[in-house]
């Protein structure tokens, strides 16, 4: 996962995060915004249903 | 013989050959002062730039204040059956609001400065392109967007500005406490805080921002962008949500709902102020960096000089000024703290140059129009439970036209652009139309969508039970309900 040829910190002129230069970033990004969606629709359907519950 | 040789030699060689050796030694002395002077310069520049990223770092925990200080706020204006679910709403709005912000927010911010045609301004730091370059979480702007050895800027800079978003989102949280659903409500915060305000910011708190080159808008405190645009987003979502059940009586006239802990609102109300010296704070560019506006003096977003002297005796002033105008009338410390913030926000545009004692006048202005406004607002249907709309919107919006009123003349922007307009009215006045349209009509048009996917407003039995009993699976002050807890002894 070292983004540099030479696992060491004398080579690290730039980004030092990891998956730096592949599609890790885009990809973990990508899953995160996901996340973000799949909690909302979650908790939309529960808070509904829970609040049918005091409907008289 | 020895002896000899070396007590002669040094006399015998300076003797032969003296300019020789003065110009070894001189150069030997310039070369050491030249790597002195590269040391001392390295060590600065290595100083300034762990100075300006720990200023801006220190400014995100200051602006968290702000949230402390919104959840106390909205809590306490709650009644006891609403009071977590109002926690929990104000707790989300600033969670979403973060990696929405990274994950698009940050890209408007860079990409919309010039307007709808995204391209590059006068400064050469705008535009789809140039955003794209640096504002992505993929593909090579990421190394903009994550731990970056040579990069100590980007990410104080997008935490920054992060937490303006989040205010935002605080400031619209508090106008619709006791009624909003919870992700009907976070959908409207993402849209405000991650995309109405930046594109006001883009357009009027940008060095290429076409509002600031083309019209001389100056907003240095983000009296329009932010509050502004934030307090008219919650105007347009208040229509549409509708007031609280018991808020109106049948003949129009309006009821008082009393929060169930006046001191935590006003303690609530000054920790906002404690956080706004962060957010002031923020919005100063410190000098001695590649991207700083001059090498030995601060400046505004805008590259005009500042100085946080300046921040001091303004904000202060105005916090002063704003709390007595609301107490001349009002009595009441709700409205004397909502002075308070009414007296920064009535400034904000213009607190780098503003005398303070002028701040004081405007702000003091601003402390006594505020509850009046207010009233007028609700004597139109409008149920703003804190006073958001007024103390953020219309006095945000005030603040924006009486810095056309004092500061015209003043140079707007000095920098790449080249001659631009200096601060006018009628440019605050444009300003203020669109923060006004970038805000009510975002909030309008998303809250009446919601509203037809039945999404905007928690059903009726929910409301008279208590939002906490349907979103909360704790109580907020167990011993003062029926389900008191009592201890084994009892």
């Amino acid at each position: 996962m070292f983004p540099y040829g030479e696992a060491s910190w004398s080579v690290v002129d730039g980004a030092m995060f990891m998956g730096w230069g592949g599609a890790l970033p885009g990809m973990a990004t990508f899953i995160a915004a996901v996340i973000c969606v799949a909690v909302l629709v979650i908790g939309q359907r529960s808070e509904t249903e829970k609040a049918k519950k005091f409907d008289k | 013989m020895f002896h000899f040789v070396q007590r002669r030699r040094p006399h015998t060689t300076a003797y032969i050959c003296p300019l020789a050796t003065g110009e070894r030694n001189v150069e030997e002395q310039i070369a050491e002062l030249t790597a002195q002077i590269a040391a001392l310069q390295g060590s600065s520049a290595t100083t300034n730039r762990m100075f300006a990223e720990t200023f801006y770092y220190l400014t995100i925990p200051l602006m968290i204040i702000i949230h402390a200080g919104f959840l106390a706020y909205e809590m306490g204006s709650s009644r006891l059956k609403n009071v977590l679910s109002s926690g929990v709403k104000n707790l989300l709005a600033f969670a979403f609001m973060i990696p929405t912000f990274y994950f698009f927010g940050w890209w408007i911010y860079w990409g919309f400065p010039t307007g709808l045609t995204f391209s590059e301004g006068p400064a050469g730091i705008s535009g789809a392109a140039y955003a794209s370059s640096i504002a992505l979480g993929w593909g090579d702007a990421a190394q903009y967007m994550g731990p970056n050895i040579a990069d100590q800027a980007s990410g104080v800079f997008f935490g920054a500005f992060a937490l303006f978003a989040a205010t935002t989102a605080s400031i619209m949280s508090g106008a619709v406490i006791e009624r909003i659903q919870t992700v009907g409500f976070i959908i409207l915060a993402v849209v405000l805080g991650s995309f109405a305000w930046v594109v006001a910011a883009a357009w009027g708190w940008h060095a290429d921002g076409w509002l600031v080159t083309k019209f001389g808008v100056h907003d240095f405190g983000a009296a329009g962008l932010v509050h502004a645009v934030a307090g008219f987003f919650a105007l347009g979502v208040l229509i549409n949500l509708g007031p609280r059940i018991g808020k109106f009586n049948a003949d129009g006239s309006a009821n008082h709902i009393p929060g169930h802990n006046m001191p935590l609102t006003v303690v609530g109300l000054m920790l906002i102020i404690v956080g706004f010296w962060g957010f002031l704070m923020a919005c100063v560019i410190v000098p001695g960096e590649a991207w700083s506006w001059f090498g030995d003096k601060a400046s505004t977003i805008y590259g005009t000089p500042i100085t946080l002297s300046s921040l001091s005796f303004n904000i202060l002033m105005a916090v002063a000024g704003g709390i007595i105008g609301a107490w001349l009338f009002t009595r009441d410390p709700f409205w004397m703290m909502s002075g308070a913030l009414a007296g920064i926000i009535s400034t904000a545009s213009g607190l780098d140059i503003y005398f303070p004692a002028l701040a004081f006048i405007i702000a003091f202005s601003a402390g006594i129009i505020l509850k009046p406004c207010a009233d007028w607002l609700e004597r139109r249907g409008i149920d703003d439970a804190v006073g958001a709309v007024t103390v953020h919107g219309t006095i945000g919006l005030y603040g924006v036209v009486m810095l056309g009123i004092w500061g015209s003349g003043f140079p707007a922007l000095q920098g790449a652009a080249g001659d631009v307009p200096t601060i006018n009215f009628m440019g605050q006045i444009v300003g203020a139309v669109v923060f006004f349209l970038l805000g009510f009509v975002p909030g309008y048009v998303v809250s009446y969508i919601l509203k037809m996917f039945g999404m905007l407003r928690i059903r009726k039995g929910a409301e008279l039970a208590g939002m906490d009993l349907v979103k909360v699976p704790a109580a907020g002050y167990p011993e003062w309900g029926a389900d008191a807890p009592v201890t084994p002894a009892e």
